[in-house]
């Protein structure tokens, strides 16, 4: 395996404007117009958990989603594990576990636990290794019995967090978490940060490259903070090394410095 | 191909859970088909007559030509409809992403999604056809099993191309499933679904030679009622084979342009 985790090369993304009437038929056809990432360039190495920092349109989730073989760049590359995303989808597809931060993505009449098998199954895990993993990970997310009731009986929570443990199901050796506790109850998303630190970052070395709006779990997960501000790279540090360098006192003071922007609302939260 | 195997194995298991998890629509559909035979018994028994009789292709009552004919078309539509249901499904669901993020072809995924509406709509015929044999006299005797299962395969090939083109019109335009409209539409005017093309003005009856419906229901009809064998059939094999081996690969080539279409567009999930 290459040093470089994830590596990334002046990526740009744009999308067709959106449009709607008879002019929706167009869209597909369309040239791309509205920029979404504008030749972003980083790396995250192996073992290393990287945030993604950004406002609501930044480019953070259109970032992820090249990464997990979802979207095509416009130019630029992205590779994962030394796989590139667009000409080698299948080989990244392996090295990666994908966790796209909504409750939705499973089939709400089968059980957890038949979830997981259907998806193990789909990324090539043999039965025993299933049944083991499963049961690993039902008790490190404390799913409980949640794995055998249907999913839609489940809360948005308890599906988040089937949705995390199906992410890890095949041992990735890269994470991809797209706002991971976005659903999680405040015990359950303290538990969960605790968990990917200990068991999935230090414990098997897996490399992290996640979006958050929660800056204390940026502190708490990240070794380095990727700020991205309208499709644009503007920092990339570890936490400490950002505060240094805006003296600022906090994450979130150094986030707003960075991006020249002003906190609304007056809210001192945690959110950036 | 093991691998490839157990993967389409893996959506017929998942969908046949899923439909486990509803219990009263197989009771449901089985009285729906009684009561589907029953209308086409009493219809035929209004409309038949020896002239009607002879003028039909294999032969035996208008009962059997128009049950055959109808419970095609429950074929044809499952073939034209289960890519893009399912397409619909797992998009609707959320679960199109984490399908597409795992080891998992495209086709296997669109193949195996389509393998259970396929096993029910046999189902569905069989009980149909059960009902016909067991309470109105169809003549399940006299057919030739061997050429039934081989023009259901022709016919599933053939029309599979179209339900996977459908998928692709879904993928980029969101709404909609115009193969299915247009030959469904046609067909029911000009396939032989309840009357024999023979009886349609010149023009429509060479629409009909053009349409692949006609030969898969001259196929359905010989091999079911009439026992004919695949000396009697190979025309109308050969002109579905053709036309699977026309569309197939061109609708596999239009639905990864279409994939890629919408992961440059973004549209991937977009209803």
């Amino acid at each position: 395996m290459p040093d470089s985790a994830i590596k990334i090369e002046s990526l740009e993304k744009s999308f067709p404007p959106a449009r709607s009437g008879w002019r929706a038929f167009l869209q597909p056809f369309e040239k791309p117009t509205a920029v979404a990432l504008a030749g972003v360039s980083f790396e995250v190495r192996r073992g290393e958990a990287v945030a993604l920092l950004g406002i609501n349109g930044a480019g953070k989730s259109t970032l992820l989603r090249i990464l997990a073989t979802l979207l095509l760049p416009s130019s630029g590359t992205a590779c994962v594990a030394g796989h590139d995303a667009v000409r080698e989808p299948r080989a990244v597809r392996r090295e990666l576990g994908y966790h796209a931060g909504s409750d939705l993505g499973f089939y709400a009449r089968l059980t957890g636990r038949e979830n997981l098998r259907f998806f193990g199954r789909l990324n090539h895990l043999s039965d025993h290794t299933l049944r083991q993993r499963i049961n690993l990970l039902g008790h490190q997310f404390r799913l409980g019995e949640a794995l055998d009731r249907q999913v839609r009986t489940l809360s948005s929570g308890t599906v988040q967090r089937l949705s995390l443990a199906r992410a890890l199901l095949h041992q990735p050796s890269v994470l991809l978490l797209d706002e991971p506790t976005r659903s999680l109850d405040a015990l359950a998303a303290a538990d969960f940060r605790r968990f990917l630190k200990t068991e999935i970052l230090q414990g098997l070395g897996t490399s992290l490259l996640f979006a958050s709006h929660t800056l204390p779990e940026v502190d708490f997960l990240a070794d380095r903070v990727a700020v991205i501000d309208a499709g644009r790279l503007i920092a990339c540090a570890s936490p400490a090394a950002l505060k240094l360098k805006c003296g600022a006192a906090t994450l979130e003071e150094a986030f707003l410095r960075l991006t020249g922007r002003k906190a609304s609302f007056n809210d001192k939260g945690g959110d950036a | 191909m093991s691998r490839v195997l157990r993967e389409l194995w893996l959506f017929f298991w998942r969908d046949l859970c899923i439909a486990r998890t509803y219990r009263s629509p197989f009771i449901l559909e089985a009285v729906e088909a009684l009561f589907g035979a029953a209308m086409f018994y009493y219809v035929a028994r209004f409309v038949d007559s020896p002239q009607l009789q002879r003028s039909l292709p294999q032969g035996g009552t208008y009962f059997s030509y128009a049950l055959v004919g109808f419970v095609f078309f429950d074929y044809l539509n499952a073939a034209l409809d289960s890519f893009d249901r399912s397409l619909e499904e797992a998009r609707d669901a959320g679960t199109l992403e984490p399908l597409l993020v795992t080891q998992s072809s495209l086709p296997v995924i669109l193949a195996g999604s389509a393998i259970y509406p396929f096993v029910a709509t046999t189902l569905r015929i069989a009980v149909y056809l059960g009902w016909g044999a067991a309470l109105f006299g169809f003549p399940l005797r006299a057919a030739n099993w061997f050429s039934v299962l081989a023009v259901l395969l022709a016919t599933l090939l053939a029309f599979s191309g179209l339900g996977i083109l459908s998928a692709s019109y879904l993928l980029l335009f969101k709404r909609g499933n115009p193969a299915k409209w247009f030959l469904i539409g046609v067909s029911s005017v000009v396939g032989g679904m309840l009357f024999p093309v023979s009886i349609l003005p010149d023009w429509l009856q060479l629409v009909a030679r053009l349409n692949p419906v006609t030969y898969a229901l001259e196929a359905m009809r010989g091999a079911l009622l009439a026992g004919a064998g695949f000396a009697e059939l190979w025309r109308s094999l050969a002109a579905l084979l053709l036309c699977a081996a026309v569309l197939l690969p061109c609708s596999m080539a239009v639905f990864s342009w279409a994939l890629r279409r919408t992961k440059i567009t973004g549209t991937l999930t977009h209803r």
